[in-house]
């Protein structure tokens, strides 16, 4: 087990600026989630980590020791790729004990370490197939079996269940985790699903272009966004933001769009003329078919648009004042296309973004 | 609707297979099938030289054959050929391609230039060698003697224990690209994340290139074994321009003994039985090579 540190770590192609400036602190036995869209530089970053890419500027520690010009053979860490890339001619048993055998470990030690992996995973009975028998999601294990037989002190985690179907995708998220909570090893997973950022992760670290956006507990970083574009990355269906102008009135500040009026939290650190984004997510939207008695006055409505019934909630999108909408109610009312609605934002839970800055106010 | 041509049979319309088969086929049997038919109806006959009359006597070449030295001397040089040429280009081969699989560049520019010496007519490759192999002026000779490694004395193609090489060197200069070919192309179309997969399982370059490479490869390297190997029992023309078999027959193949056996003797049905033994061994050794290494085309 080690921690992993990155500090300034730059890495360009030619002209082309991956990764600029990046710091990172994982501390030993964290499971820590890159997240981003695709061509963030989150693979990259965990390439570079891995050894399997050369490193521009920067620096890469384990356990404080610099890393850089270690070949990735002797960096003991063990990594499940996005297409598994298991060894197609070797059976399963081989795959996992390959690592084991380079080292010239004892027949009978790799012979336990495989019986005790495919346990966990439960490929006791594939030990002797070839990968192209096996479905997907035995490949999958296979490549984690391969990865955890070895005692790395990193696990490296490149999008593993991005090929698997979604039933699969659900059912291998909680058996990583699960083995994350025996194992207790140091973690980096990359992935764009924010699904599995959220489910998994110790910490969340948000990428964009290269640079980190916000690093934190997946809670904080859904309840606290510093940014505009954390905000809209991560929630499903997204946050609702509407850009909108600060007004007052009567000493009562509003965030004031085309025919609209939206109150503002009592506090809030805007003047009146600023240009914000005023964010609130489908829960904290409450929505009815009366005027909400805090609006004072000033309703919010809207026109439904489509109702999609998920089981446990009901997600309403609608057209408010020419933005599209979305509010999520766990209430079973049951909507008609183009009926009136109102709306009621959460104002404990109301997100604002600098209009410039698009930082969060 | 009626087809303006319906009074032609069935099997010489467009949606019957045979006319579309028939000329390829009608090739294949008038220049394939029929001379070997023609070949072993040929070594059928005992030819009188004096005479030059042809008796029916079909088991006559066959004995022949069979207690004919020059004969089993001409395997035995065919398969020393065949195989020391064939281990040679498929090393050289494979280590040439593995020098050359890189994107980096200058490296596609390499791969075109490899190419060229199989541009070259085998015939004129020999005699390319041939100057270059010549005891007083050939630049091969030459360097040789300069390193103590030849004796003016022993000139490489007239010397029994080194004409052989002499010819297996021009062979090899000359097919070795067309390995670095194939080995390229198999190369070039592995997948790279077993690869980085094995780097961090701990694999130095050598065991991946011996655990992964290799096995990744092996089908394509029987093939090119195959391909070749076919190829290398047929030599005929190093040899014919090279040394025409000598000295003595040191260098005499089966294919080179059966066209001396045609053009000198003129014994055309001995030649034939001559020149079908090649075949035979040919068809035998790579069916059982096809067998055991489980090719597939």
């Amino acid at each position: 087990m080690a921690s992993v540190k990155i500090t300034d770590l730059h890495k360009t192609y030619g002209t082309t600026k991956v990764i600029e400036g990046l710091d990172l602190a994982v501390d030993d036995g964290r499971f820590v989630v890159l997240l981003g869209p695709s061509g963030c530089g989150k693979s990259t970053l965990l390439r570079m980590i891995a050894g399997l890419e050369s490193i521009t500027a920067g620096d890469v520690l384990f356990d404080d020791k610099r890393v850089n010009d270690v070949h990735a053979k002797d960096r003991n860490i063990a990594m499940v790729f996005q297409n598994y890339a298991l060894y197609a001619h070797m059976s399963v048993r081989k795959n996992m004990a390959f690592s084991m055998r380079l080292k010239k470990t004892d027949k009978k030690i790799i012979d336990e370490k495989v019986k005790w992996a495919s346990s966990i995973l439960g490929l006791d009975d594939y030990l002797d197939r070839l990968p192209k028998e096996l479905s997907g999601g035995q490949r999958q294990r296979v490549a984690m079996g391969r990865a955890i037989v070895r005692d790395p002190d990193v696990f490296l985690f490149d999008e593993p269940l991005s090929n698997l179907d979604a039933k699969l995708r659900v059912q291998m998220r909680t058996e990583i985790k699960d083995l994350h909570q025996r194992l207790k090893t140091t973690t980096i997973y990359v992935t764009h699903d924010q699904i599995e950022a959220m489910t998994m992760a110790d910490e969340v670290v948000i990428m964009r272009d290269g640079v980190i956006e916000q690093s934190g507990s997946p809670m904080e970083i859904y309840d606290r966004p510093n940014n505009l574009f954390v905000a809209q990355f991560i929630g499903s269906p997204g946050m609702n933001i509407i850009e909108c102008r600060v007004t007052g009135e009567n000493g009562t500040l509003y965030g004031a769009a085309e025919g609209l009026q939206l109150p503002l939290p009592s506090g809030a650190n805007v003047s009146v003329g600023q240009n914000i984004y005023y964010g609130v997510r489908p829960e904290h939207f409450r929505s009815s078919r009366q005027v909400a008695a805090s609006a004072g006055g000033k309703a919010i409505a809207g026109a439904v648009r489509v109702v999609e019934p998920t089981g446990p909630e009901i997600h309403v999108y609608a057209k408010l004042a020419g933005q599209d909408i979305c509010s999520i109610s766990r209430e079973r009312v049951i909507w008609d296309p183009g009926e009136e609605i109102f709306f009621d934002p959460d104002l404990d839970h109301v997100h604002l973004f600098d209009g410039v800055s698009k930082k969060a106010l | 609707m009626k087809s303006s041509r319906a009074w032609l049979p069935r099997w010489l319309t467009s949606e019957h297979p045979f006319p579309w088969l028939l000329p390829v086929t009608s090739l294949l049997i008038v220049f394939g099938l029929y001379p070997v038919l023609y070949s072993l109806w040929l070594s059928f006959f005992k030819r009188n030289p004096a005479t030059r009359k042809e008796k029916f006597l079909p088991s006559w070449n066959w004995n022949k054959l069979i207690e004919d030295d020059r004969v089993w001397d001409a395997v035995q040089v065919t398969l020393t050929y065949a195989s020391i040429a064939l281990f040679l280009q498929l090393a050289l081969g494979l280590a040439i391609a593995l020098l050359l699989d890189s994107d980096r560049k200058g490296f596609g520019v390499m791969r075109a230039l490899m190419t060229l010496p199989l541009v070259v007519p085998p015939a004129v490759t020999g005699m390319m060698f041939l100057l270059m192999y010549d005891s007083s002026f050939g630049v091969i000779s030459n360097s040789l003697y300069a390193l103590n490694l030849l004796s003016p004395s022993a000139p490489i193609l007239g010397t029994g224990s080194t004409a052989l090489w002499g010819v297996i060197v021009a062979d090899t200069w000359q097919w070795t690209p067309f390995m670095v070919l194939i080995m390229l192309a198999g190369l070039r179309a592995l997948p790279r994340e077993p690869f980085e997969a094995a780097s961090i399982d701990g694999a130095t370059a050598l065991q991946s290139f011996w655990h992964l490479t290799l096995p990744m490869m092996s089908k394509i390297i029987a093939l090119a074994v195959l391909i070749r190997g076919i190829d290398l029992f047929r030599i005929y023309d190093y040899v014919k321009v090279m040394t025409d078999s000598g000295p003595g027959t040191a260098t005499e193949t089966l294919t080179a003994y059966a066209g001396t056996v045609y053009f000198k003797s003129a014994n055309f049905p001995y030649a034939s039985a001559v020149a079908l033994a090649t075949l035979i061994v040919v068809l035998v050794t790579a069916s059982v090579f096809i067998k055991i290494f489980k090719v597939r085309f």
